[in-house]
């Protein structure tokens, strides 16, 4: 079964049970005159946690930022080739990118929390797209998030105090909230647990753990053990190519390049 | 004079700049090494101790050196008991102008003596000016230059020096304001003895031109109630009021668009351009004010029926307001631009659109620091005079109709002080107490504005 499940992965891509969520098919992002991504071909399956690793500025950021539409917010930034999400082509002039970021939630590095109350931090999303009808709702809505972020137990008693009041890794659950407020069907987190302490950090990778049964999710990571730990899928990225995408167990016990090999070891260089 | 003893410190001092430098390398045997510091310290200090003491002394002889002589030449004057502190300062002033040779007319007689008298304690003042300054120029250098052969740190002293010179200057520019502030409230202080301060600050008829009497009967009769100063503070509020109603708005939203919306190509040509508005001279803006705006609103409210006066608190501020805008727009984009992106990229992230984004998350976050740009936009408004001089009238209405002509504590303060003025009467007293007033209201305002702002910037910062 394993053989024939990576067998499927590097050939056409798919196996009997796992549902494509995401595609890229030549992917090429441009800063300017410069190249960023290089044809990436990539798919992300439905319910699993897809972790993309690389050296620093090897393109991952820019990667997930295509997959819901945040490079549009920079102004010489183009994106050239396909994104299909469910099949349907998102990387066109008339896609409608709210809607798009309402299915596809990120979270960010470092923590950016509003400076609103913690209520209103997860309230915003749901408010802006009309999700609920009365305040009861609202409030439900609210809760659920904060008790899926694994948070609602440290707070429950001062949702009215600023967000920015947290710790940071607090702050960073509170983002997590936020972004699963509305329902999303992806989650794209961006080092999401660079900023945290080891704690903070277990606390999170549970919580992806618990999440991937709702969501699809990828994880920019530059920790080794943190993708391996978390992630089923990996995707390993170099100079703005993606060098190889395979089962993590797969890339962390026996890849196919030899950069890969020589990253995940650490003898990269 | 002066000018020649300057010359002389300075070219004093620049020599034994190169002396220190020359003569410790000696003492060093030419090897850096052997100092403390870099031969150019010791120069360095070697000049400072030549000039500092020096200069110190000659600022404060050229203060005193006028008042001393004149008590000595005027002692004669003191005894006659007709003769008051304003007589005394125009004898010496003649006297002075006589010794100089510079009067014009015929030289009275009887100020002969004095003269000679001020020529000769002159010389003397002068000589042992040369003379105290020669020895205290000596006396610090023999002193630095024993320092130097002791190879002492002069790095560390310079730098002493240096720190003190700055602290000098800092304290200067605070003493000045302290200054400005006392001279105030000694006039108005005055002006409050022979006014009551309740009077002042609750008076409604502003008519000082009435206390300007000569009669000291009529005059005790008058100052009861002329100096009523809430029409004053009515005009300049409501005036101030009117020119914020053009320049919030208008400066907020080209702010944000600005900040926001624009290209940057577009916003590194048009901040410069709106911020040319505040660099127009106010003059400008008064008779723009007053010979286009007055008379066009006169026009518009003739055909509604409507009687404008020609000098109108509406004209003065509109055009006040627009002087402003540059004040709120600048600022307001400044404060939108220094909400971090992540915010903004949070909220676009969670499928706000732009103006949701705007609205919902970057106005908030931005909201004191743009409270405290209108604050100081208001307090310009408040100080602004030449405008509402030109374009608002002088009539203390206290009205709330912005078509009528309207004053201010400014402009008052210019028509009391316009022309020759003694100082001692209460009408020109009350230019201060109402100076004063108005620091203390802008003072208030910016206090309060700065603290937002300050609050501001330590939240993203
Ligand atoms: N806004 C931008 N403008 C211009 N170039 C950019 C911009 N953002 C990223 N780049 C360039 O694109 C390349 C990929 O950057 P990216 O941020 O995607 O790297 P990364 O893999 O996320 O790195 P890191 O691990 O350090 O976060 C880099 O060479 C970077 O210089
Ligand atoms: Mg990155």
């Amino acid at each position: 079964m394993r053989f024939i499940l990576e067998i499927n992965l590097r050939g056409s891509g798919r196996d009997m049970n796992e549902k494509i969520k995401i595609s890229t098919r030549n992917l090429s992002v441009f800063y300017g005159p410069k190249q960023a991504l290089f044809d990436i071909n990539l798919d992300l399956v439905e319910n699993k946690v897809t972790a993309l690793i690389g050296p620093s500025g090897c393109g991952k950021s820019t990667f997930i930022r295509c997959l819901n539409r945040m490079n549009d917010v920079i102004d010489l930034c183009k994106v050239e080739g396909s994104i299909k999400v469910d099949g349907k082509e998102i990387n066109t002039k008339n896609t409608d990118v709210n809607l798009i970021r309402e299915r596809i939630g990120m979270v960010f590095q470092k923590p950016n929390p509003f400076p609103k109350s913690i209520y209103d931090n997860v309230a915003y999303g749901p408010r802006i797209h009309g999700l609920a009808e009365n305040q009861e709702i609202l409030n439900t809505i609210v809760e659920n998030s904060l008790k899926k972020a694994a948070l609602w137990n440290e707070v429950k008693d001062r949702l009215n105090q600023p967000g920015t009041g947290l710790s940071g890794g607090q702050q960073q659950r509170l983002c997590i909230a936020r972004a699963i407020s509305i329902n999303p069907e992806v989650i794209l987190m961006d080092e999401p647990c660079s900023a945290l302490d080891p704690i903070a950090t277990a606390k999170i990778e549970e919580l992806i753990d618990e999440l991937k049964k709702s969501y699809t999710i990828v994880i920019v990571t530059h920790s080794m053990s943190q993708a391996a730990r978390v992630s089923q899928n990996t995707g390993f990225f170099h100079l703005g190519k993606l060098i190889e995408f395979n089962l993590t167990e797969k890339i962390f016990k026996n890849p196919d390049n030899k950069m890969t090999q020589d990253y995940i070891t650490g003898r990269f260089g | 004079m002066n000018l020649v003893i300057l010359s002389f410190i300075l070219f004093f001092s620049l020599s034994f700049f190169f002396i220190g430098k020359a003569r410790v390398l000696r003492l060093a045997n030419y090897n850096i090494k052997n100092l403390n510091s870099l031969p150019e310290y010791y120069g360095y200090y070697l000049a400072a101790w030549c000039a500092l003491p020096a200069l110190i002394i000659l600022f404060f002889w050229s203060i005193f050196e006028l008042s001393i002589i004149k008590i000595f030449v005027l002692s004669d004057f003191k005894l006659d008991p007709t003769i008051d502190d304003n007589k005394l300062n125009l004898i010496f002033s003649q006297i002075v102008s006589i010794a100089e040779k510079k009067f014009s007319g015929t030289i009275p007689q009887n100020l002969i003596p004095y003269v000679e008298k001020f020529i000769a304690l002159n010389k003397i003042i002068e000589l042992s000016k040369f003379a105290v300054l020669f020895s205290a120029i000596i006396l610090s250098l023999i002193f630095a230059y024993r320092q130097i052969l002791k190879n002492i740190k002069a790095r560390e002293s310079v730098e002493k020096i240096i720190r003190g010179l700055m602290f000098l200057c800092a304290t200067l520019a605070i003493f000045t304001t302290f200054g400005i502030v006392l001279s105030l409230l000694f006039e108005s202080i005055k002006f409050f003895t022979s006014v009551s301060i309740f009077d002042f600050l609750t008076g409604t008829n502003w008519a000082p031109g009435r206390a300007f009497v000569r009669d000291a009967s009529v005059q005790t009769a008058n100052v009861e109630n002329v100096f009523g100063a809430i029409p004053l503070f009515w005009g300049t509020t409501f005036i101030a009021a009117i020119a914020m109603c053009v320049a919030v708005p208008v400066g907020l939203f080209s702010g944000i668009f600005l900040a926001e919306y624009s290209s940057r190509k577009f916003r590194k040509i048009t901040k410069p351009l709106i911020e040319i508005l505040a660099g127009i001279p106010t003059v400008v803006y008064g008779f723009f004010a007053a010979l286009t705006v007055g008379p066009l609103f006169r026009l518009v409210g003739e055909k509604f029926g409507l009687e404008v006066s020609s000098e109108s608190a509406l004209a003065a501020g509109v055009v006040m307001g627009i002087m402003i805008i540059p004040y709120v727009s600048s600022l307001t984009d400044d404060v939108i631009n220094a909400v971090p992106n992540s915010l903004r990229e949070g909220s676009f992230a969670i499928g706000a659109t732009k103006s949701e984004t705007i609205k919902k998350v970057v106005l908030p976050a931005a909201l004191p620091g743009i409270v405290g740009s209108i604050l100081l936009a208001i307090s310009r408004a408040i100080g602004e005079t030449m405008i509402v001089v030109m374009a608002a009238g002088l009539a203390a209405n206290l009205t709330l109709n912005p078509l009528e002509a309207s004053t201010t504590i400014t402009t008052q303060i210019v028509t009391i002080l316009i022309g020759d003025q003694s100082f001692n009467n209460p009408k020109t007293q009350a230019a201060f107490a109402l100076g004063i007033t108005l620091f203390f209201f802008t003072l208030f305002i910016n206090v309060i504005a700065l603290s937002i702002v300050k609050k501001f910037r330590e939240k993203y910062e």
